[in-house]
C-alpha cells in the first residue's frame, strides 16, 4: 500500500519546490539558453543565429583567458577553503570555554555582505595604503610598495585569498554539522582498540563525512565559479583581464556593452566547465568511500 | 593536567584556533578602526593603520542619521526572514521526498535541481525582471522573497537529502509500527535528528539573502525600500569618493548583530543528538 | 536637426511670444549673458497630461548639495504643474543595469539620467525630444559641438536624449611642488603642450613627487586620460563611417610612446588603480599631479585645508593635433516611450534645463558638473572660485568617446571593455610592446565593430 502512494506523495511533496524553481528558474534558464543562440541586444529582440555567439566567444582571447582564470580561481580557492574549513571544524568540534563566541565569530566573514567586505579588501590591497604592506614593512619583510592589484599574478592571489577568507565559514559550519552527527561511541570504541588520532580520522571521521563533504564542495565550486561581486568591486576583471571570471565577463558584455546574446553565451559556457569541476570533485571524494 | 599535556593542548588547539581567529577576524578589527577614525587620519599614511588615538563617532552618527540605514536594515531583515522561511519549508519537504521516498523519477529530479545553478544571476536577472514585472511585484519586497529561493532551494534540498539519507530508515519504521502516521514520524523522528542540517540550511539561506546585491538592486527602487548592501552603495559611494568611515560602520552594524543571533542557533549543534540514535 | 521639421509648440505659446520675449530679457539680467538669442525666445511648454506623475532615475549625488537642490527644483515643478515627481538614486555605475531591466521589461522609471551612449543602446524605446533639444539650443546660445553627437540618433533621425551636463575633469596639481620643479604654478601658465607637460612631470618626479594616472579599470579617470592622450597625438579608434578601425597608425604609436614616458614619472601601482585611488594618493601627498574631477579639491576643503590651499586645476595639455581633445563623463536624460505621460516628462526636462532651475543646480554643485549650453558659461559658480574655472569648459573641449565614430552600441561596448585603457596599460607596463598592444586593441575593436 505504501508503494502505490509513494509516487504520488513524492511528487506532491516536491511540488512547491518545483513550482518555485520552475517559474523563477527553469523558465529564465531556458530563456538564457535561448538568448545565447540569438544576437539579442539589450533592448532589441534578436534573430536566431545558432552557435554564432559561441564561435565568436571561443575566438576571443579575453574569453579564453577567462576560462583559465576561472579554472585556476575555483580550483585553488575551493581546495584551500576545504582544507581550512575542515581544520577549523575539527578544532571547534569539542567543548571549550568561549565555544559559543568562537562559533559565532567564525561566521562573520560569510555574513558580512560581499559588496562591503569586498571594499575592505579593496583597501587592504591598495598599493599605497595597504595595512598588509605596512605590517610586512614593519616586520622588515618588504621595503617599498607591494602592487597587489596591478600585477596579474598578485591580483589573482589577492582575490583568491579574499574568496577563501569569505568562504571558510561556509565549509566550517557545514562540515561541523556533519562532524556533530558522528556518534561519540565510535571514537570511544576505536580509542579502546588503540587507534591514534590520525587513524580515527581516516577510518571513522572521513568516511562518515564524505557525503556531506561532497555536497559542500560541489556547491562551493558552483558559487566560486559564479563569483561576481568580489571581483567586480576590487578589480572589475583587471588588470589586463587577469581576474575576469564568467560572471564578470558576462556582465560586462551583456549589460554594459548591451550584447545580451553574447553575454548569455559566455554564461552558458559555465555549464561544461562546471560539470567538469563537479565531476572532478565528486570522483575525488567518492574514491575515498 | 600535566605540563606536557598543557603544552600539547596549547600547540594543537589554542595556537591553530588563535591563528584562524586572527585570519578571520582581522578585517573586522580593521573595519572597526576605520569606522572610528576621523577622515583626516584615514588618508594619512604616516598614521598607524591599526589604531587611532582620536576616535570619533561621527561616522556612526552619519550612518544612522543621515542615511536611511535603519529602514534598510528592517527591509533586509524582513526579506531575509521571508525568503528563508519559504525556502526551508519548500526544501525540507522536497528533500524528504527525494531522499526518503525514492519515488519514480526522484533521482533525475535530484540532478535537475542541481542544474538550476548553472545560469548566473548576472544573466538571469533580465528575464527574471520580466516575470517579476508581469506578476506586479516590481519595487515590492515580495519580488525578492519569491526570487531568492531560486538560489537557496537547490542547495538546501541537496543538503537535507544527504541528512535524510543518513538517518536510518529503521527509526522511522519503528515509529510507524508504533502507530505514527508518516507525517508524525517525519515531524517527531526524522526532523529532530536532522536538526544540525536544518540549522545549516537556515544559516545558509538567511546569510545569502542578507548578502544579495543584484536582484535587490534591480527589483527595488525607492530609497526606503532598499536593502542594506544596495542602500549603502547608493548613498555612501559618491562618484569616485567612497565614504569609508560610514561604509565600514554600516558593514559592522549590518553583520555583527546577525552573528550574535546565530550564536544562539549554533548552540543546537550539539552532540547530544547521538543519544537519540542509540534508542 | 533643423531640416525644416516643425517645432512642436502649442497654439497658446505663439500668442505669448511677445510676453516671453520680454521675460527673456528680464532673465538675462540674472547673469546669463546676451549670447542667448532673444529673437526666437518663445517659451515652449508641453501640455501636461491630467493625473500625471513622474519617476526619475538618476545617478547618486557626487556632492552633498546636489540632491537637495535637484529635489527642490522638482518640488517647484510639482507646485507649478501639479505633477508629483519621485526621484530615485543609484550609484552612477548602477544606473545602466536598472535602465536595461526597465528597457527589457517595458516598465520602470519614466525618465533616466545616464551616461555616454546609454540612450543609444535602446534608441527605439525612447521618446524623441528633437523639439525640446532644438528649443533649448536656440534659447541658450547653442549646444556645444559634442552634444548633438550624443543626443541625436541617426537611425531614428531624431534627438533621443537631452544633454544634462558633464562631471568635468582637469589636471589636479600641487602648486608648491610645481614651483619647486621650476614651473609657474599659475593655471594660466601651466604647461599647455604635451611636450612641456612631460617636462613638468619629469621634473616633479626628479624631486620626489611622482605623478599618478589610473591604468586599471577606472571607469572615469582611466578612460578620461587615455582617450585624451590617444586623441592628442592624432590617434583615433574608428573612422567617421563607424566601421573602419583606424587605431593601427603611427599617431597611436606616438601616443603610446608618450604615455610610456609619462608612466616613468608615475608612482608604482597605477595599473591596479580604480577611480578612488588617485583621490586618496593625492590627498595623502603621495602624488603631485593627476587627472580628476573637482572631488579631490572638495574633499581637501573639508578635511585637508592645507592641500586645498596648495592645489589648483589646469586644462589638459594640447597635443600635436593643435586643439583640445578631452573626454569627460557626459550625462544625458532620456524618456522611455512606455511612459504614460510623455508631455509631463518633456516638460520636466525642459523645466530643469531652464535658467532659473539649472543655474541653481549647477551653481550649487560647486563645479562638479559642467553645462552643455553656451549661455551658461556665465554662471556664478565659474566666477566664484578661480580654482573651479577650468571645469567650465569641459563640454566645450570634449570629444565623444566614440571619436571619430558615433556613440552607439559598439562604442558603448568598447568603452565598457576598456579597450583603450587596456592598450595603454599593456604598453606602459611593458606587458606588450607598443606594436602588439595596438594590434591587440585593433583586433578587439574589429570584433566589436564588425556588426
Amino acid at each position: 500500500m505504501l508503494a502505490e502512494h509513494r509516487d504520488v506523495l513524492g511528487w506532491v511533496m516536491v511540488g512547491p519546490a518545483l513550482l518555485i524553481l520552475g517559474g523563477f528558474l527553469a523558465y529564465p534558464f531556458v530563456l538564457g539558453i535561448w538568448l545565447s543562440l540569438t544576437d539579442t541586444r539589450i533592448a532589441s529582440p534578436g534573430r536566431f543565429v545558432g552557435l554564432e555567439n559561441f564561435r565568436y566567444v571561443l575566438g576571443d582571447s579575453v574569453f579564453r583567458l577567462t576560462v583559465l582564470n576561472t579554472l585556476l580561481y575555483a580550483g585553488v580557492a575551493v581546495v584551500l577553503k576545504f582544507v581550512l574549513g575542515l581544520g577549523l571544524a575539527l578544532l571547534v568540534n569539542r567543548e571549550f570555554r568561549g565555544k559559543r563566541f568562537v562559533r559565532a565569530a567564525m561566521l562573520l566573514p560569510w555574513i558580512v555582505p560581499t559588496s562591503l567586505s569586498a571594499l575592505v579588501f579593496y583597501w587592504i590591497y591598495d598599493s599605497q595604503f595597504s595595512v598588509l604592506t605596512w605590517a610586512l614593512r614593519t616586520v622588515g619583510l618588504v621595503s617599498g610598495y607591494v602592487n597587489y592589484l596591478g600585477d596579474p599574478i598578485l591580483a589573482r592571489a589577492a582575490l583568491i585569498a579574499a574568496n577563501v577568507w569569505r568562504g571558510v565559514p561556509f565549509f566550517a559550519i557545514g562540515l561541523l554539522a556533519g562532524l556533530q552527527t558522528i556518534p561519540r561511541e565510535l571514537y570511544e570504541a576505536a580509542e579502546m582498540d588503540g587507534a591514534g588520532a590520525w587513524a580515527r580520522f581516516r577510518w571513522i571521521t572521513w568516511p562518515l563525512l564524505v557525503p556531506l563533504a561532497v555536497v559542500v564542495v560541489v556547491f562551493s565550486t558552483i558559487m566560486t565559479v559564479g563569483d561576481f561581486q568580489l571581483i567586480w568591486i576590487v578589480t572589475k576583471g583587471g588588470p589586463a583581464n587577469a581576474t575576469h571570471l564568467f560572471g564578470t565577463l558576462a556582465y560586462q558584455r551583456a549589460i554594459q556593452g548591451g550584447f545580451l546574446g553574447e553575454g548569455a553565451a559566455v554564461a552558458v559556457f559555465t555549464l561544461p566547465v562546471l560539470l567538469v569541476c563537479v565531476a572532478f570533485a565528486y570522483r575525488a571524494l567518492r574514491r575515498e568511500d | 593536567m600535566t605540563v606536557r599535556g598543557a603544552l600539547t593542548q596549547i600547540a594543537t588547539f589554542y595556537v591553530p584556533l588563535g591563528g584562524f581567529l586572527v585570519f578571520l577576524l582581522f578585517p573586522f578589527y580593521w573595519m572597526l578602526v576605520t569606522a572610528l577614525k576621523p577622515n583626516r587620519d584615514l588618508y594619512n599614511l604616516a598614521q598607524n593603520p591599526l589604531w587611532t588615538w582620536t576616535p570619533t563617532f561621527d561616522h556612526f552618527r552619519k550612518l544612522l542619521y543621515d542615511t536611511h540605514f535603519l529602514p534598510w536594515l528592517r527591509n533586509t531583515l524582513v526579506i531575509a526572514v521571508g525568503a528563508t522561511v519559504l525556502s526551508l519549508a519548500v526544501s525540507l519537504v522536497a528533500a524528504y521526498a527525494i531522499g526518503r521516498l525514492r519515488f519514480r523519477g526522484s533521482g533525475l529530479l535530484g540532478v535537475a535541481i542541481f542544474l538550476s545553478y548553472l545560469v548566473p544571476p548576472v544573466i538571469l536577472f533580465i528575464p527574471l525582471s520580466r516575470i517579476v514585472s508581469a506578476l506586479g511585484l516590481w519595487d515590492r519586497p515580495a519580488a525578492l522573497v519569491l526570487t531568492y529561493p531560486t538560489f537557496l532551494v537547490p542547495f538546501c534540498v541537496w543538503l537535507m537529502m544527504g541528512y535524510f539519507r543518513s538517518i536510518p530508515q529503521e527509526l522511522e519504521d519503528c515509529a510507524r509500527v508504533d502507530g505514527a502516521s508518516r507525517w508524525q514520524a517525519m515531524r517527531h523522528v526524522t526532523f529532530p535528528l536532522a536538526l544540525p542540517g536544518i540549522l545549516s540550511c537556515l544559516i545558509f539561506a538567511f546569510t545569502l539573502s542578507w548578502n544579495e546585491y543584484l536582484y535587490a538592486l534591480v527589483f527595488l527602487s525607492s530609497t526606503d525600500q532598499k536593502t542594506v548592501p544596495v542602500g549603502l552603495a547608493t548613498e555612501l559611494v559618491t562618484g569616485d569618493v567612497f565614504q569609508w568611515g560610514p561604509l565600514m560602520a554600516g558593514a559592522l552594524l549590518g553583520s555583527v548583530p546577525v552573528a550574535v543571533a546565530y550564536s544562539f542557533f549554533v548552540e543546537h549543534y550539539v552532540a547530544g543528538l547521538t543519544g537519540a540514535l542509540k534508542e | 536637426m533643423g531640416d525644416g521639421r516643425s517645432v512642436r509648440v502649442t497654439r497658446r505659446e505663439f500668442l505669448r511670444e511677445g510676453v516671453a520675449a520680454l521675460s527673456g530679457m528680464a532673465l538675462a539680467g540674472l547673469g546669463v549673458d546676451a549670447l542667448r538669442s532673444t529673437a526666437h525666445a518663445q517659451e515652449l511648454t508641453y501640455p501636461v497630461e491630467r493625473g500625471a506623475s513622474l519617476r526619475v532615475l538618476r545617478w547618486s549625488q557626487f556632492v552633498s548639495t546636489d540632491r537637495p537642490i535637484f529635489e527642490e527644483n522638482a518640488r517647484r515643478f510639482t507646485q507649478r504643474t501639479g505633477v508629483p515627481v519621485r526621484v530615485e538614486y543609484e550609484t552612477w555605475t548602477d544606473v545602466q543595469p536598472k535602465a536595461a531591466a526597465a528597457a527589457n521589461v517595458g516598465s520602470g522609471p519614466d525618465i533616466v539620467i545616464g551616461f555616454f551612449d546609454e540612450p543609444h543602446l535602446w534608441a527605439d524605446k525612447l521618446v524623441p525630444v528633437t523639439d525640446l533639444a532644438e528649443y533649448l539650443g536656440r534659447k541658450y546660445g547653442g549646444w556645444f559641438e559634442v552634444c548633438p553627437q550624443y543626443g541625436y540618433s541617426p537611425p531614428r533621425r531624431a534627438w533621443i536624449a537631452v544633454p544634462i551636463g558633464a562631471p568635468g575633469a582637469a589636471i589636479n596639481y600641487r602648486m608648491s611642488w610645481v614651483r619647486e620643479a621650476g614651473f609657474d604654478p599659475d593655471p594660466a601658465k601651466f604647461p599647455k603642450t604635451t611636450d612641456e607637460f612631460l617636462r613638468l612631470c619629469r621634473a616633479l618626479r626628479a624631486r620626489g613627487h611622482p605623478t599618478g594616472f589610473a591604468l586599471g579599470k577606472a571607469v572615469g579617470d582611466g578612460n578620461v586620460w587615455t582617450h585624451w592622450c590617444l586623441w592628442a597625438f592624432g590617434g583615433r579608434a574608428v573612422a567617421p563611417d563607424n566601421k573602419t578601425i583606424t587605431i593601427n597608425s603611427p599617431e597611436t604609436a606616438n601616443a603610446l610612446e608618450y604615455a610610456r614616458a609619462l608612466y616613468e614619472t608615475m608612482i608604482p601601482g597605477v595599473a591596479g588603480w580604480l577611480d578612488p585611488h588617485n583621490n586618496r594618493a593625492f590627498l595623502a601627498g603621495e602624488i603631485s599631479l593627476t587627472n580628476n574631477g573637482i572631488s579631490i579639491y572638495f574633499a581637501a576643503k573639508n578635511d585637508f585645508p592645507e592641500i586645498a590651499a596648495d592645489m589648483n586645476h589646469a586644462f589638459f595639455p594640447v597635443g600635436p593635433v593643435g586643439r583640445p581633445t578631452e573626454l569627460h563623463l557626459f550625462s544625458q536624460a532620456y524618456i522611455f516611450n512606455y511612459t504614460r505621460y510623455p508631455n509631463a516628462a518633456k516638460e520636466f526636462l525642459r523645466w530643469i534645463m531652464e535658467e532659473t532651475q539649472y543655474s541653481r543646480w549647477i551653481n550649487g554643485m560647486l563645479g562638479y558638473v559642467s553645462h552643455p549650453l553656451r549661455a551658461y558659461n556665465n554662471l556664478a559658480v565659474w566666477r566664484s572660485d578661480p580654482k573651479a574655472l577650468p571645469f567650465r569648459d569641459a563640454v566645450a573641449r570634449m570629444l565623444p568617446h566614440s571619436y571619430a565614430g558615433r556613440p552607439g552600441p559598439e562604442a558603448a561596448r568598447a568603452l565598457a571593455e576598456f579597450v583603450i585603457v587596456d592598450m595603454f596599460a599593456d604598453a606602459c607596463t611593458g606587458r606588450r610592446s607598443v606594436r602588439d598592444a595596438i594590434r591587440a586593441a585593433e583586433d578587439r575593436l574589429r570584433r566589436i565593430y564588425r556588426s
